[in-house]
């Protein structure tokens, strides 16, 4: 359960529910493997607000008829608006990474972005971040790895759309021009503080700053009844969908 | 394939450059406003390709969906391993992705070959051996055992039989 918001609240769920509201309608949206939270928010938004995007959800067995191949020239080719990322480690000047913790010749960790997420977060348009967390543990004034960078050169062509982060604390963004992270909001229940002791670098806060709005019913129902009866009819993760998204019983 | 490099976008600015030397960034010759990744290519002295069927001359139907063909392409030699050999493949056969006898070395009908993974319409996973050998390869002791016990030493059909029988039995 979420502090800050309604105890029937899940972090699974605030988090598909806010990166829900952002995807913009016929925009098309992918997500990679074992991508649960991302596969229900474009549900959502399907269901909601967003009634025309294009999905591309790997993992499901019905509502992708793509390969990983497909994605890959989807996006080399500057066709892809909106691809979700998760990542171990985010620090000060916008880097991620999503490949090793520790001493890269001796790590502690060994994860698995090593190379595509070093290739999408430059070839599609629009990048959501998200973590089930939010830490020091996370926020980091250097990665240890390097796995991909928002500042580059402008050599580099890529999207000037800033990197989206939502985490169970804020909604912040990383802007390539000023190479800063922003806090857009903040949920309920947290103060600009909570922001600041677990975020490990610098980050604008606006004075004041928005408060998140919290999931509505409405929201949190479509997502319990609609999405999930559609991700356990379509093979995308239904054993996920049948144990996270429930109707709370009073 | 069989090209000398491929550039893709992306990884610009990223620590990978600093642990492979077969990625750099270069200048695009087309659009010298542009620069991107280009990677030398990976030629394989030999890749082992392992198919639902093939013929004596090397066609087959290889996994689908997998990028088995593009690798048979930019390697210089190719064995093709087959769970069945049969009298013909041709490009029109359904049930796997063609790949021509042009593009392959050699045939080895060896049944049951993918174990532990499995082959569609042939067997399952053996999911029970897979986890066998996830956790001895946790460390270098207990892979060595793993090793000595199913490998090292052991012919094709003295691993099937350690393995049990269980996999030869078409899964439906």
């Amino acid at each position: 359960m979420t502090k800050g918001f309604s105890p029937t609240c899940s972090t699974e769920e605030l988090l598909i529910v806010l990166m829900s509201r952002d995807i913009r309608d016929w925009e098309t949206c992918a997500c990679g493997a074992l991508s649960m939270i991302p596969a229900a928010s474009m549900l959502l938004a399907e269901a909601t607000t967003a009634p025309h995007i294009e999905t591309i959800i790997l993992g499901s067995d019905e509502l992708s008829g793509n390969l990983g191949k497909d994605i890959h020239f989807l996006t080399q080719r500057g066709k892809l608006d909106l691809f979700y990322h998760s990542a171990v480690q985010f620090d000060a000047e916008g880097n991620f990474n999503l490949h090793v913790l520790g001493d890269p010749n001796a790590p502690t960790r060994r994860l698995p972005g090593g190379y595509g997420s070093g290739l999408m977060s430059y070839t599609a348009k629009r990048i959501f971040f998200f973590r089930t967390e939010h830490s020091t543990r996370t926020f980091v004034p250097k990665v240890d790895f390097v796995s991909g960078a928002s500042v580059t050169p402008p050599e580099v062509k890529r999207s000037p759309e800033p990197f989206r982060l939502y985490t169970t604390m804020a909604i912040m963004s990383f802007d390539r021009q000023t190479a800063h992270y922003s806090v857009e909001s903040i949920h309920e229940g947290f103060a600009a503080d909570d922001v600041r002791e677990n975020t490990g670098f610098d980050v604008n806060i606006p004075e004041p700053c928005p408060v998140t709005p919290p999931p509505s019913e409405e929201e949190l129902h479509t997502l319990r009844t609609e999405v999930r009866e559609r991700m356990i009819s379509t093979g995308t993760y239904p054993e996920w969908a049948e144990r996270v998204l429930q109707v709370q019983l009073d | 394939m069989g090209v000398p490099y491929i550039p893709v976008r992306g990884l610009a600015g990223t620590d990978v450059f600093e642990r492979r030397d077969d990625m750099i960034m270069a200048k695009n010759p087309f659009d010298t406003d542009e620069v991107t990744v280009v990677a030398v290519a990976q030629n394989p002295d030999v890749a082992i390709l392992h198919a639902r069927k093939a013929d004596k001359d090397g066609n087959a139907l290889l996994r689908r969906h997998g990028e088995d063909v593009m690798i048979a392409q930019a390697s210089k030699r190719v064995i093709i391993t087959a769970e069945e050999i049969v009298d013909r493949i041709t490009p029109d056969e359904i049930g796997g992705e063609y790949i021509s006898a042009i593009n392959v070395t050699a045939v080895v009908h060896a049944p049951c070959g993918a174990h532990p993974t499995g082959v569609d319409g042939y067997y399952d996973m053996d999911l029970e051996h897979i986890d066998t050998y996830i956790t001895a390869s946790t460390d270098d002791a207990s892979f060595r055992s793993y090793l000595e016990r199913y490998v090292i030493g052991k012919t094709e059909a003295e691993y099937q039989r350690l393995v049990t029988a269980r996999v030869l039995e078409p899964a439906r």
